[in-house]
């Protein structure tokens, strides 16, 4: 009480440096909440890649693979220690500049459902309708991931265009935070035929449409290391790029870790900026307080306990503008994620985590700014700080 | 035995690199309990440093001369540390000063009840002393007003409650009356009186007012860092008697 009662002594002084913190955890809590929404996804990616190879033609950060021949198919499912295959398409969902979402644009997906014969342990559940079934094969039904649904409005039952062919959508997934929210998946044969379209005629001229796939996952048998299994992709078909849980972890774990860094770094930089300014805040209000601080000290106030009240305060100050900045951050990644989530663009994931800790921070932030100028504070003569003007 | 004697106490304190002045050049004080002394002398005299060694706010300078020595109710002050000097001071010391020196955020209950809470005295208990210090000095009324809320007189009685809170052995005060006019003066004076001859507590008032000096018992008179000369006030013992 009586801690808040000399904050708002000065109101203006005290509001702007509560401005300066909330500045800092707003930009901590928004850039963290990018951060986060970022390693979930690579999370999901590193899950979908911990039991399997995907084998594809082309370099690792290309989406839109290049084709590769059904052919390699029956090779790959005669090397030892694979388990099962499923060949594969994927590609954009729309051409030229993304319409997709900043993170994962959308993305067509057809794959034979069951190919796996159930070393897949990636599993996604299913919100309305129903999940695609190997009987869907050769007719146009699609299922949704959770943004895409939204971003199009549909419901089971309603269909839509997809790269100029009319599907019918038969189920909309749950929201996973990761890939597959923005992945429609259709039946192989028709994802075939969509991918075919794009190639170049040059193309188009020697090979069917039954005979492209983009990739193949690989299941290694159980007991099989995927990084053997990938080794021995290699050996036999040079051409062909595999990659496993653990290449995803190295390349894109440690990219998407620079970046976290670097987003959180420019949230502590704000907060220094706000910590500075709570150290200027509290060594103005203890010159100010110079005199009542020496009252307290002849009256029998110790060191200890000056120091203590003054850290406080600075805490105090430190927390408000936590609390503010979580606040207004919480706000803004949640009006943002509502106007993207149409368009698909879902940025950020606040979490728990993210909210306890900024907060935490700033509490600690704030009562370290206010220590050297509560310990001056304590370590003045109470004699001259009682003469003081 | 004396409630407070010193021998020896010397003061130096250091403005500038060559600047230095001796506020006090061997002052020897003997205080009994229950008297109500006065330290008068001019500006420069010294007088304030001997109140504030006297209060514990500042240690003799040991080592110019002969050693100093400082005996509180039989015990050696003179070395102790300062975290020990500010404990003896919240638990054993009254404070009033000549500008009040209330925080001007708290109530005057709160005001009274932060020398509790230094003493070690919280909660209900402190509030219940706090009040009981106010009806003292008659203010138990204005408990809930802020210091800026209340007149010059008031202020230095709630001062005067805040260093009685504790009931000190000793209450030091620095010109008590120096900022007010001469009706609340007399009363404060009265008051202090009042509150010595009832409690017995000993007072320390700095002055350079000839009529607070000559309310109290005995008058100690400072010049140039000494004691020039001690005298007690006729009729005092007599009146106490009479008081008793």
């Amino acid at each position: 009480m009586k801690t808040i009662r000399n904050l708002t002594r000065r109101k203006l002084r005290t509001g702007l440096t509560v401005t300066g913190i909330t500045v800092g955890i707003w930009a901590l809590v928004v850039f963290g909440s990018m951060g986060n929404k970022i390693s979930t996804l690579v999370d999901g990616g590193s899950q979908y890649y911990a039991d399997k190879v995907v084998v594809s033609q082309s370099s690792l950060y290309s989406t839109t693979a290049a084709p590769l021949s059904i052919s390699a198919v029956a090779q790959l499912r005669a090397i030892a220690g694979v388990a099962a295959v499923n060949p594969e398409i994927t590609m954009m969902m729309d051409d030229g500049p993304q319409s997709g979402s900043m993170v994962m644009p959308a993305m067509i997906l057809g794959y034979t459902p069951g190919a796996d014969q159930g070393y897949d342990h990636f599993k996604t559940l299913i919100a309305q309708g129903r999940e695609l079934t190997a009987a869907d094969e050769g007719s146009k039904v699609v299922v949704l991931g959770s943004d895409l649904a939204l971003k199009y409005r549909k419901v089971p039952g309603q269909t839509m265009a997809i790269r100029g062919e009319t599907f019918t959508v038969v189920g909309i997934r749950e929201p996973t935070l990761t890939a597959p929210d923005t992945c429609a998946v259709v039946p192989l044969s028709e994802a075939q035929k969509l991918y075919f379209k794009t190639l170049p005629s040059i193309v188009r001229a020697n090979i069917q449409a039954q005979e492209v796939v983009t990739s193949v996952v690989v299941y290694p048998k159980a007991g099989a290391a995927p990084a053997d299994v990938a080794a021995a992709i290699k050996q036999t078909l040079p051409e062909l790029t595999t990659m496993t849980g653990a290449d995803f972890d190295k390349q894109i774990g440690g990219s998407v870790g620079m970046l976290n860094s670097i987003l959180i770094g420019i949230g502590l930089i704000s907060l220094v900026v706000g910590g500075l300014s709570v150290i200027n805040t509290m060594a103005m209000s203890v010159a100010e307080r110079t005199r009542e601080i020496g009252i307290k000290r002849a009256i029998g106030a110790s060191r200890g306990r000056v120091l203590r009240e003054l850290v406080i305060e600075a805490a105090l100050i430190g927390f408000a503008g936590g609390l503010i900045g979580l606040a207004l951050g919480a706000l803004v990644v949640t009006l943002a994620n509502d106007a993207g989530r149409s368009s698909g663009t879902v940025l950020f994931l606040l979490t728990p985590n993210t909210a306890l800790t900024a907060v935490t921070f700033s509490t600690i932030l704030g009562a370290i700014a206010g220590f050297v100028p509560a310990l001056h504070a304590a370590r003045l003569d109470p004699v001259s700080a009682l003469r003081y003007e | 035995m004396p409630l407070l004697e010193a021998r020896n106490l010397r003061k130096t304190y250091r403005l500038g690199r060559r600047n230095t002045v001796e506020a006090l050049r061997g002052v020897n004080v003997t205080i009994e309990p229950g008297e109500m002394v006065a330290i008068m002398g001019p500006s420069g005299s010294g007088k304030s440093t001997l109140m504030h060694i006297l209060g514990l706010l500042h240690a003799p300078d040991p080592n110019h001369g002969p050693a100093p020595e400082l005996t509180f109710d039989g015990q050696d002050i003179g070395r102790l540390s300062d975290g020990q000097r500010t404990k003896l001071r919240a638990r054993r010391m009254g404070f009033v000063f000549q500008d009040f020196n209330l925080i001007p955020t708290l109530t005057a209950i709160e005001n009274v009840m932060l020398a509790c809470d230094y003493s070690g005295r919280t909660g209900k208990a402190a509030r219940a002393a706090a009040l009981e210090a106010l009806d003292l000095v008659g203010l138990s009324h204005r408990a809930g007003h802020r210091s800026t809320e209340l007149s010059g007189g008031e202020q230095q009685r709630v001062a005067i409650a805040r260093a009685l809170v504790n009931q000190p052995a000793l209450v030091l005060a620095d010109e008590p009356t120096g900022n007010l006019d001469s009706a609340r003066s007399g009363e404060i004076l009265g008051l202090l009186r009042r509150l010595n001859q009832e409690n017995g507590q000993t007072f320390i008032l700095v002055t350079h007012d000839p009529e607070v000096a000559e309310a109290c018992d005995r008058v100690i008179n400072v010049r140039d860092g000494l004691v020039a000369h001690e005298r007690k006030i006729a009729g005092r013992e007599s009146e106490d008697e009479l008081a008793a």
